[in-house]
């Protein structure tokens, strides 16, 4: 008996009919855990906040169009108090908002990007290729990455000069993008390599190499797919990763007050010492966003990993 | 009675072990090596000229003091091999230059006068850390889904979100300015005088607490969901069950089975942590003004002392490299399967 | 905390029937009492996607110095079987009914601290997989040692002789007892198990799948070395496998599990002989043999049901190439003939004669009208 043979047509949608309800079946199961669909509504309203933050507390207060009194405590006018120039607290916390998801967004695309490509060709290619970047790939695993690119950003922002803007987002701010991707890429590529590995044993990636396909092919049309899964648990991480970076680096000076991050909030409180002068809520807003961004991405990370990769339940 | 075939005679075990040991101290090396080129082309090889770099963006440096400066960074001889080569001479001889913002001191010496406070911050709050975090973890894991669990995990996980500057800006408003339990900034009290070494200790440890507790419990939210995680993972092993097959304990799986096992993967999960501890080594101490590597750092930075930032990116590289060759030891020591 | 030697009655009618058992027998022990003794056993496993009834009513029974095995398709039960004998299920799973009584003694009213006691001192299990069964970061002279020393009470110094000695007997020589288990071959890792489950000098041997995983060579001296050790020590053995072949050379009687109930149980020598239960018949036609002529190898159509929502009545029954409307009903009776030979199917009701009746075509039977 030989086996009916399927047009391309009926092919392609066989496929889409599975993928389909693959997907369903995804969403069952990620709907099924509750701190994921926490996470993801956290992220959701940050986004929303991100994309237009004018549209909800109107643009940006400068040091000019302050509206309030010098660091005053939430009250009527201002709910979330001003900071020491006047500039009301939440308008500023919205606002840093579309900064650091903006950035934490960039710095993760450009890792991934970089630890994606690194990470397949090193585990498909194999070799002295794999060997290499493995050693390179190690290097930056035990390297204080965050040194790295805390020295790295004055010395790249030198080099590029003033400001300027690219997209709306200031050059300087751009450069810390670079700087965490270029650091922040080797944990990624560990992943996916040891994923291509596995994957390269299997049967469809001879079959691919026997229709003639080369390793470019091979690599986008095959491996490619099948790790795309691990790429997004892993981008999750690293988001939250990215975001407490950019934080971080901001806090310890890098960052820009015309575009104020987070972080670069939590710079101005401290060189305005609020901490010492009291004034909690010039820390709240930007400090409680932090925790509930990275927060969420890591649980909604969490539950990706479960349901993509369950762990045994216990015996037969 | 059927005789049992021979297996591979077992290696002489003292050999293995120090293979596997002379290796990993092989490659700490290796990596050191790496660190030390990455900072030559960092600092020498960035486009804008070095010298300048070397001096300061001080517009009114006059030719000579620029001429100087080449000749004895050796800036006028080509940079690959004669550069490269001084450069490592030096920094092997300890010389890493001179600060421009504390004119003319060393840079070796600006760090040593900094390492202490680090040192003592840091190596109180990891030893802390390390027993407390490790052992509520275990428990976590081994009480999996208890109230313990819950609520220590959710904690955790918060904790694990937070920078640890945000932690040391939470407890500073409420423990030093709010409570005024402890003083806000610092190492000691400026311009205070000491009657006795009693004294002065306690002031440094007044000064300590709040920066300490933040160090710790930033790093004990880290160890603790590791922990449990790894607990956790183990307890799925086979051998555990048949530890209870055997009819032993909870407790004696946990200390002789469980915990062994999922020491392991912990130890090189810390191990690898150790970068981002650094990060958070640096932004904690800015809050309290502790005068360790971290505001040096921040000064550095804000000043664009060079040298200095160079000073300290070796210094930390090295420290952390030589941080993951103990933990690699020391996995060495736990795991028997790595020193075949 | 440690568990001191149990004294008191020691019977001589136990010890004598099982040759030189060096332990007394527990206290709550009855002398008259069968072994073991199995009725009704029930274990349901709770998931997010329903109950699953593992073992749903499962009953058999074990005779001093007897080797019983249990075979049976992946997920028919027969490990969690074993493993509900001692409570050692996951967290989701539970012995939902039935009673499990060892030398008399009921375990099902023992709270986890009682069962505790039984556990590795009168049933020992030998695992699958040996690698994943022993500790990787302990030596296996310790690992041997420790029920020695915790269970027994025996000073470290005296159990860790105890251990080299348990190795010699099994054929590992004493010195390896500083190794660790990666440092072993497959076979002497099954081998320091065996050592290891004989430690506290157990009545019963559970040995889930002890071969599987090993080449045919060595599965054939752990064979030898199980027969030896159970002539020598007069152990009793509960073989799980799927390995009919297995069955065959070592076992006495032999009990044949479908999803989660006993299809039919008796003496090895019958039940392959001459077997009885249409699944047995199709299993036994599934098996290669060496001796006998060219056929074509039977396979079962169909697959193992669900058993959240197993078939009502006999469970065999949609795979059954002879099965009756009665068969969709009514769950079928374990009826019991002779020579302690048990079979559960319609086919052989109450009071029948027992007289095996073979399938009508052995190959892929499509269901049929009833004969």
């Amino acid at each position: 008996m030989t086996a009916p043979v399927l047009t391309s047509g009926e092919l392609r949608r066989q496929r889409l009919a599975l993928r389909a309800r693959g997907w369903r079946d995804f969403l069952h199961r990620f709907g099924r855990r509750r701190e994921g669909l926490v996470g993801v509504a956290i992220l959701v309203l940050y986004t929303i906040l991100a994309i237009a933050p004018a549209l909800f507390v109107g643009p940006l207060e400068t040091a000019v169009t302050a509206t309030g009194g010098r660091l005053q405590p939430p009250g009527t006018a201002h709910i979330l108090g001003t900071d020491e120039l006047g500039r009301d607290m939440l308008n500023l916390t919205v606002h840093g908002t579309r900064i650091s998801m903006i950035i934490g967004f960039l710095a993760t695309l450009v890792t991934v990007s970089v630890g994606v490509v690194l990470g397949i060709i090193s585990g498909f290619v194999g070799g002295r290729t794999d060997i290499l970047l493995m050693r390179i790939t190690d290097f930056f695993l035990v390297l204080p990455t965050f040194v790295l690119a805390l020295v790295l950003t004055p010395i790249i922002r030198d080099v590029l000069g003033g400001g300027g803007e690219i997209l709306g987002i200031r050059i300087s701010l751009l450069v810390i993008v670079v700087a965490i991707g270029i650091t922040s890429w080797a944990s990624t590529a560990r992943i996916i390599r040891s994923q291509t590995l596995s994957l390269r044993e299997r049967a469809f990636v001879d079959r691919a190499r026997v229709i003639g396909g080369g390793p470019l092919h091979t690599m986008w049309h095959h491996i490619l797919p099948n790790v795309i899964n691990l790429i997004v648990a892993n981008a999750v991480l690293v988001f939250a990763g990215a975001v407490l970076t950019e934080t971080a680096l901001s806090y310890l000076g890098l960052g820009d007050p015309f575009q104020p991050s987070w972080g670069q909030i939590l710079n101005a409180a401290d060189q305005a010492g609020a901490p010492g002068l009291g004034a909690w809520w010039y820390l709240v807003p930007a400090g409680a966003s932090i925790v509930l961004v990275v927060l969420a991405f890591t649980l909604v990370g969490g539950a990706l990993d479960d349901v993509l990769s369950p762990r045994r339940t216990g015996r037969r | 009675m059927p005789p049992a075939p021979r297996g591979s005679p077992p290696a002489h075990g003292a050999t293995v072990r120090s293979r596997y040991f002379l290796r990993q101290v092989a490659q700490a090396i290796l990596t050191v090596a790496f660190i030390v080129l990455v900072n030559f082309v960092l600092f020498r090889m960035m486009p804008g000229s070095p010298e300048r770099i070397l001096l300061g963006r001080n517009p009114n440096v006059s030719a000579e003091a620029l001429q100087q400066t080449k000749e004895r960074w050796g800036l006028d001889k080509p940079l690959i091999p004669d550069q490269f080569v001084s450069y490592v001479v030096a920094t092997v001889q300890g010389d890493l230059g001179f600060s421009f913002v504390y004119r003319g001191k060393p840079v070796t010496q600006v760090l040593a006068e900094r390492v202490g406070p680090t040192l003592l911050l840091f190596g109180l709050g990891e030893l802390i850390a390390i027993f407390i975090g490790l052992a509520i973890g275990a428990y976590s894991g081994w009480r999996r889904g208890g109230p313990v669990d819950y609520v220590g995990n959710g904690i955790s996980l918060i904790l694990y979100s937070m920078p640890y500057f945000l932690i040391g800006m939470g407890l500073l408003v409420i423990f030093a300015t709010a409570l005024g339990w402890f003083p806000t900034y610092g190492m000691v009290t400026p311009g205070a005088t000491y009657d006795s070494v009693g004294e002065h200790a306690a002031d440094i440890l007044a000064h300590l607490a709040l920066p300490l507790a933040t160090v710790a419990i930033g790093l004990i939210g880290q160890y603790s969901i590791l922990m449990r995680a790894s607990v956790i993972e183990t307890m799925n092993d086979d051998y555990i069950t048949t530890a209870r097959a055997k009819g032993l304990t909870g407790g004696r799986i946990l200390r002789h089975h469980a915990l062994p096992n999922a020491m392991l993967p912990a130890v090189t999960l810390i191990a690898v942590n150790l970068g981002y501890v650094v990060a958070g080594a640096i932004t904690a101490e800015k809050v309290f003004n502790w005068p360790g590597l971290g505001t040096l750092t921040v000064e550095a930075l804000e000043a664009r002392d060079f040298p200095v930032l160079q000073g300290v990116f070796l210094l930390l590289s090295i420290s952390v490299v030589a941080a993951n060759l103990v933990a690699d030891l020391i996995y060495g020591v736990l795991d028997p399967r790595v020193r075949t | 905390m440690t568990e001191r030697l149990e004294s008191g009655a020691a019977t001589t009618a136990g010890m004598s029937a099982r040759g030189r058992r060096q332990w007394p027998l527990p206290k709550q022990a009855d002398p008259a009492a069968p072994l073991l003794v199995v009725e009704d056993l029930r274990t349901y496993f709770t998931m997010e996607s329903g109950t699953v009834k593992a073992v749903d009513g499962v009953s058999f029974r074990l005779d001093d110095g007897e080797a019983l095995g249990i075979v049976g398709e992946s997920g028919c039960g027969k490990t969690t079987t074993a493993l509900s004998l001692v409570r050692l299920l996951p967290a989701n799973a539970r012995v939902v009914g039935g009673s499990v009584r060892l030398f008399g003694i009921d375990l099902g009213t023992k709270t986890e601290d009682q069962l505790r006691r039984y556990r590795w001192r009168e049933i020992a299990i030998i695992f699958q997989g040996a690698m994943n069964a022993l500790n990787p970061v302990r030596r296996i002279g310790d690992q041997i040692a420790e029920p020695v020393e915790v269970r027994l009470g025996l000073p470290a110094a005296q159990a860790r002789k105890r251990a080299r000695e348990l190795l010699e007997l099994v054929g590992i020589p004493k010195a390896r007892a500083k190794a660790y288990p990666h440092e072993l071959s497959g076979g002497m890792r099954q081998r320091a198990m065996i050592a290891m489950a004989l430690a506290c000098d157990p009545a019963i041997i559970i040995g889930d799948e002890p071969t599987t995983a090993l080449d045919v060579m060595v599965q054939a001296q752990i064979l030898e070395l199980l027969e030896d050790l159970r002539a020598k020590l007069g152990l009793s053995l509960i073989l799980i496998t799927h390995d009919l072949s297995v069955v065959a050379e070592t076992c006495d009687r032999v009990m044949v599990m479908y999803a989660g109930r006993v299809a039919e149980e008796g003496p090895v020598g019958t039940v392959f002989g001459s077997p009885r239960h249409p699944y047995t018949q199709m299993l036994l036609a599934a098996f290669p043999d060496v001796n006998s002529g060219r056929r074509d190898l039977g396979t079962i159509p169909g697959e193992p049901p669900d058993l959240r929502t197993p078939p009502p009545g006999c469970r065999f029954h949609p795979r059954c190439p002879v099965a009756m409307d009665v068969c969709r009903a009514d769950v079928p009776p374990e009826v019991t003939f002779g020579d302690r030979l048990r079979v559960a199917c319609h086919r052989y009701p109450p009071g029948s004669d027992g007289a095996p009746r073979p399938l009508p075509r052995i190959r892929g039977a499509e269901p049929e009208a009833a004969p």
